[in-house]
């Protein structure tokens, strides 16, 4: 934990327990996470006239807004997971809701949440969107790309295989033949992404 | 001369801690003395970095799925899912959280509700709204059409309310002070009290009660009737003369009261007889000023509890004398009844006598009322006052 008063922390020692047990790569750790307050969060998105799969959609983007943080050890939490989990939740659907209705969302709470506000999920989310918007260029210019060049990409970064595996899977003479088709693909990529990325921000 | 794509090779040796001692230093150097170099350097380590996160996330993204899977298939009761199938997740929910166990139908509903809510809010509120301000509006309009005063018109509205069908017609104080315009009841039907002036067929009544009438009706004690015209109307005093005109009347005998001709005394003991309702009613008390609403000279003050329908009703004083006619009160005071003075309705008499009118006006000079204890007083007197029905 980013705290070091274990005193004053207001997180109770499974949420500690937790947090180490997922930084640490545990997917146990996860998964019970995960069905420990997925009634909570599909519940509010029930409540407040999302189905089933909006309240899939909506927990899982926020398991992996915490998921994310805390796999990168910048989670900084002030309250507990439970709380921290349903701010975030509870703001993703406010945002799609407000994009789907014309009038003004107000959404049913359950009491018990208490305090939602102020839990940091407001900056977390930020981050979080900003993430993703780079994610989405990437993906456009993945497909931009073409084969084979996409694939190997693919291949070495996003699935880490070894260059000897790829080599063989494409068909290359040597792994440099590989390698350099690998770093033109990157030269490709890259004008792809800072164009697509940069004309997104301006 | 290097190419991007060489670059990217050296970079990512270097990321990768492969490159050599001296390799690694020279790369180093260049990347602190030339921007360009860093800048590019920086550009291939976001890309690589992007990629990579972005590949992690669709692990993760991966990885919840199907822990969702896992938990939805461990949550359902085993019994109902076959073997490897993904159980459906409509059903799953219901068992995972047990107080969404709704019925369609209810949930559509809840659904239509959570959706417009906001529209049937506003929708209701405006409704709401609009009831208030048309009753409100209404409310307003009627009054400002019967009284322009405050004095006196809750009072009107409940007499409309009240004697739609019977009765009576204790006009405001307002109407008979000339304020303002005349204003008719509103009732097609109204009623007030007459007596007898001369036997031969003279009534007294206010000005206000035949106000606007097409046709009189006066009605006796003894529920006989008559037809009757008004004779003479005098606004300034709310009087009225009215003459029975039925071939078949005959005469009323003779009066048992005289018309006082003076004024009568603050803190004498007066009565009234009156039809506020269908049947004759007794009132009484003491002439408590000896002038009316706002100083009015003409008027008595009397601490009679009067109602709709005492109008025109006679006034007397102990000895059985005709000392006024009761011909309106004050809404906002308590039990202020004025009555017209009957030195008023002798000047009046008079004035019509010297006309010479077909029948002469013979008033009666004498009392037979004094020294008789009220109720005889009572019994003699009520042959002689009568219900004023007016149809408009």
């Amino acid at each position: 934990m980013s705290r070091g008063n274990p005193t004053s922390s207001p997180l109770t020692p499974t949420d500690d327990a937790l947090i180490v047990a997922i930084r640490g790569g545990d997917e146990r750790a996860l998964a019970h996470l995960y069905r420990l307050h997925w009634p909570m969060v599909s519940h509010f998105v029930l409540q407040n006239s999302g189905t089933d799969d909006d309240a899939q959609d909506v927990y899982q983007e926020g398991v992996m807004v915490f998921y994310e943080k805390v796999r990168d050890g910048s989670l900084e939490l002030s309250c507990q997971i439970k709380t921290y989990l349903y701010a975030v939740c509870r703001r993703l659907w406010l945002k799609r809701l407000t994009s789907k209705s014309r009038f003004g969302v107000r959404l049913l709470d359950d009491e018990e949440h208490g305090p939602y506000l102020n839990t940091g999920a407001e900056e977390d989310l930020l981050a979080a969107e900003e993430q993703d918007r780079r994610f989405d260029t990437m993906s456009e210019a993945l497909n931009h790309l073409g084969e084979p060049c996409r694939s190997l990409l693919e291949g070495f970064y996003l699935h880490d295989k070894s260059m000897q595996d790829l080599t063989a899977a494409f068909g290359y003479t040597n792994a440099d033949n590989a390698k350099n088709q690998k770093y033109k693909c990157l030269v490709r990529l890259k004008k792809l992404f800072f164009t697509h990325y940069k004309e997104e921000s301006t | 001369m290097m190419t991007e794509a060489d670059y990217y090779a050296l970079f990512e040796a270097y990321a990768l801690g492969e490159l050599a001692g001296p390799a690694r230093a020279n790369l180093e150097a260049r990347l602190a003395a030339d921007p360009a170099l860093a800048l590019r350097y920086a550009d291939f380590t976001e890309l690589t970095d992007t990629l990579r996160a972005y590949g992690q996330r669709q692990q993760v993204r991966q990885q919840l799925k199907s822990m969702h899977a896992t938990m939805l298939a461990a949550d359902a009761p085993e019994a109902f899912i076959p073997a490897g199938t993904l159980p459906e997740t409509g059903q799953l929910t219901s068992s995972v959280n047990p107080i969404l166990r709704i019925s369609r139908t209810e949930r559509r509903l809840r659904d239509f509700w959570n959706g417009h809510r906001a529209t049937m809010g506003v929708a209701a509120s405006v409704a709401v709204l609009a009831v208030f301000s048309t009753l409100l509006g209404l409310e307003w309009w009627r009054a400002a059409k019967t009284q322009p005063s405050m004095y006196g018109y809750t009072v009107l509205r409940r007499e409309v309310e009240r004697i739609k069908k019977s009765q009576k017609d204790l006009s405001i104080t307002l109407n008979q002070f000339g304020r303002s315009a005349a204003t008719p009841p509103v009732a097609r039907e109204s009623s007030g009290t007459g007596f007898a002036l001369t036997s031969e067929g003279y009534l007294v009544t206010s000005y206000h009660v035949i106000q606007g009438a097409d046709s009189v009706l006066v009605e006796g004690h003894d529920r006989k009737r008559y037809h009757a015209e008004p004779v003479y109307s005098d606004r300034k005093h709310d009087l009225a003369i009215l003459r029975i005109t039925d071939k078949k009347f005959t005469g009323f005998g003779r009066l048992p009261y005289a018309i006082k001709e003076g004024e009568a005394d603050l803190g004498e003991r007066v009565y009234t007889l009156g039809f506020p309702r269908e049947d004759v009613v007794y009132g009484e008390g003491a002439l408590s000023a000896r002038s009316g609403f706002k100083g009015d000279t003409a008027f008595y003050q009397v601490s009679i509890p009067v109602n709709p329908g005492n109008s025109g009703g006679p006034l007397l004083d102990e000895r059985g004398n005709l000392i006024g006619v009761v011909s309106g009160r004050q809404n906002d005071a308590q039990s202020a009844a004025f009555a017209t003075k009957s030195s008023y309705l002798v000047r009046l008499v008079d004035s019509l006598a010297a006309a010479k009118p077909a029948v002469p006006y013979l008033l009666p000079r004498y009392g037979q009322l004094a020294g008789n204890s009220r109720p005889q007083q009572l019994k003699k007197l009520q042959d002689y006052v009568f219900v004023v029905k007016v149809f408009e």
